[in-house]
């Protein structure tokens, strides 16, 4: 009848509008191995180290938030635990314990029991060389859904001392000025959101044919 | 003589419509059956040589690139792929064509500067943004069979944006005059106008070829899709390859080593068996002779393919270790075994003598002071 085609009718027009919608990069996942941007949604600033060593506390390497999108010393690389590499491509699992390395320093996001300069909250530091650090390199993604999603705001925990990985506003002066405190929180709450922004995200990839496939 | 103006007709009329339509697979130089990370090799490899930039001289090189990109357009695509299998290049619905270049650049980055390598060098003062440099871990398996990694690329590009803003800022020199004889020198920050420019993120997809034989830390560049620059050009994105250590085999160059434990039986008697290579394909040894511990067999052309010639393989290299029980035998399994050993022994020297060995077969004092000292389970 008539009702049969409008819904025929509007089936189709549903599917043409969900292919539209599946255009080249509907890509939405942070995977194993990509590099990432991660931007505080509440201060507006992107994780960002650099050779600059903290004046106090541990004395390591600092970890800071700029304001600046466009700074290659924003760029962290996602892997798995110490010994438990991650496979290339695959999706972070909610829950998923990760590291997150500094492309340029290759020294990985890291806290510890010292008190961060500003705020005497706990200090967050980039440690290790070539990627390998220690145990309190490692980190928990907390998200709502089954996997991290690029448009997601999500919270980072620590493994070691169970703190989140947070911006409350304090700015530091010369020779880093402008540039806002990171530091580890105990309480879980709007400072400590981070979103996935510019980067290289790798895609699920499948594993070469065999050759009895064929 | 009618039939024959028919058919001359007939025959007309094909030629046209066969030189109409392209052969897309012919293009590409690709089987019907090739898959879809044979159709990006086949792209990628045949785009650096057919490129416009690198053939000025040609005149119908344009032409061809567009081919190829029109044939890798549609042999990507699995919907668009299976029409044109089915009906033809007519047959294709008037859908989106990505422009050549588009297609050009998921693989190489921006080619504008990418054939101009002078130009790179006459603009040394232009400011460039930073490099980005991405490990990628790549297993033997990739290495043996190729793959491509696809991977989205979200980055700020410089847009137009309403009023100016200051560039080019630098320290000058100021000298100003106190009085007469009298001066000072101060520094002064100088600045030029420029349109303002915004940060607007953009995304596209790249695609990352693991060549067949890549070797560590051989980089992949896709020009310009590093961090932008406001007063200049974007720095470049590169792959540096990571070959991961594989639980089976490992690699020496283009040479794959690999170890495989051997019962005492098989040592001494001989064996048959497969080895599941990186590909899955199986490599098959035999051997009818003693196998001593440390034994190596080279299998040649199994091993990697050569990076610049795919076509020369190394060589697969087995070498055998031969297990031992694990624990001593009571007396009465020795017992056992020594009864067990004699019978198959003669069964097994009767064998000997039957078959023509051109090392010389053992003799049976030997076989049997062999197996007094070294227990056998089983012996058929």
């Amino acid at each position: 009848m008539r009702y049969t085609r409008f819904f025929i009718r509007l089936a189709v027009l549903v599917c043409i509008a969900l292919k539209c919608e599946s255009g080249e990069t509907e890509f939405n996942y942070v995977t194993c191995g990509s590099l990432v941007k991660l931007l505080n949604t509440r201060h507006n600033v992107r994780l960002h180290s650099h050779d600059v060593k903290y004046g106090s506390g541990s004395g390591q390497q600092s970890v800071t938030g700029v304001e600046s999108a466009d700074d290659a010393n924003s760029y962290w690389r996602v892997r798995g635990k110490p010994n438990e590499p991650c496979q290339r491509g695959a999706p972070i699992k909610c829950g998923q314990a990760i590291r997150l390395t500094h492309m340029n320093t290759g020294r990985n996001l890291h806290t510890h029991h010292f008190a961060s300069p500003l705020s005497s909250n706990q200090e967050v530091s980039a440690f290790g060389e070539n990627g390998e650090g220690d145990d309190l390199d490692v980190w928990t993604v907390q998200c709502s859904g089954t996997h991290w999603e690029r448009d997601e705001a999500v919270r980072f925990k620590h493994k070691g001392t169970d703190v989140f990985l947070s911006v409350t506003g304090e700015q530091y002066s010369h020779p880093i000025r402008g540039q806002r405190e990171v530091h580890g929180m105990p309480s879980a709450n709007h400072h400590n959101y981070w979103k996935a922004m510019e980067g290289v995200f790798i895609k699920t990839s499948v594993e070469p044919r065999h050759r009895d496939e064929l | 003589q009618e039939g024959e103006g028919l058919t001359g007709a007939h025959v007309f009329i094909c030629i046209i419509s066969v030189s109409v339509t392209r052969d897309f697979y012919k293009i590409l130089g690709v089987p019907k059956s090739a898959s879809i990370r044979d159709i990006k090799k086949a792209y990628r490899k045949l785009a650096l040589q057919l490129h416009p930039d690198r053939n000025k001289d040609d005149p119908e090189a344009q032409d061809r690139f567009a081919d190829l990109g029109a044939a890798y357009e549609v042999l990507s695509d699995e919907e668009k792929r299976k029409q044109y299998d089915m009906y033809g290049e007519e047959g294709l619905k008037e859908g989106h064509h990505s422009s050549h270049d588009d297609i050009f650049s998921s693989f190489f980055g921006n080619f504008g500067t990418f054939f101009g390598g002078n130009q790179r060098q006459q603009d040394r003062n232009v400011p460039r943004g930073n490099d980005i440099v991405l490990d990628l871990e790549v297993t033997l398996e990739e290495v043996y069979s190729g793959n491509f990694v696809e991977v989205v690329r979200n980055k700020p590009v410089a847009k137009e944006a309403p009023g100016k803003r200051k560039c080019n800022c630098r320290q000058e020199m100021r000298t100003t005059q106190l009085g007469p004889g009298r001066f000072q020198m101060t520094q002064e920050v100088v600045c030029d106008e420029c349109p303002n420019v915004k940060l607007v993120n953009e995304e596209r997809t790249l695609e990352v070829e693991i060549e067949q034989g890549v070797r560590d830390d051989m980089e992949y560049p896709f020009i310009g899709e590093g961090e932008p620059h406001i007063d200049g050009e974007p720095g470049d994105l590169r792959f540096r390859i990571k070959v991961m250590k594989h639980p089976v085999f490992e690699r020496r160059g283009d040479d794959l080593y690999t170890n495989v434990t051997i019962s005492l039986v098989e040592a001494l008697v001989g064996f048959e068996m497969d080895i599941h290579h990186l590909d899955g394909h199986k490599v098959h040894i035999v051997r009818d002779k003693i196998t001593k511990p440390g034994a190596k067999v080279w299998k040649k052309g199994e091993g990697l393919p050569n990076f610049d010639n795919n076509n020369i393989r190394g060589s697969l290299i087995v070498t055998f270790d031969i297990e031992f029980p694990k624990e001593q035998l009571d007396e009465q399994q020795k017992e056992g075994e020594r009864e067990k050993a004699l019978d198959g022994v003669q069964g097994y020297v009767q064998g000997e003598s039957e078959r023509q060995d051109v090392n010389g077969s053992i003799g049976q004092e030997v076989l049997c002071s062999i197996f007094k000292h070294f227990p056998v389970s089983h012996l058929q």
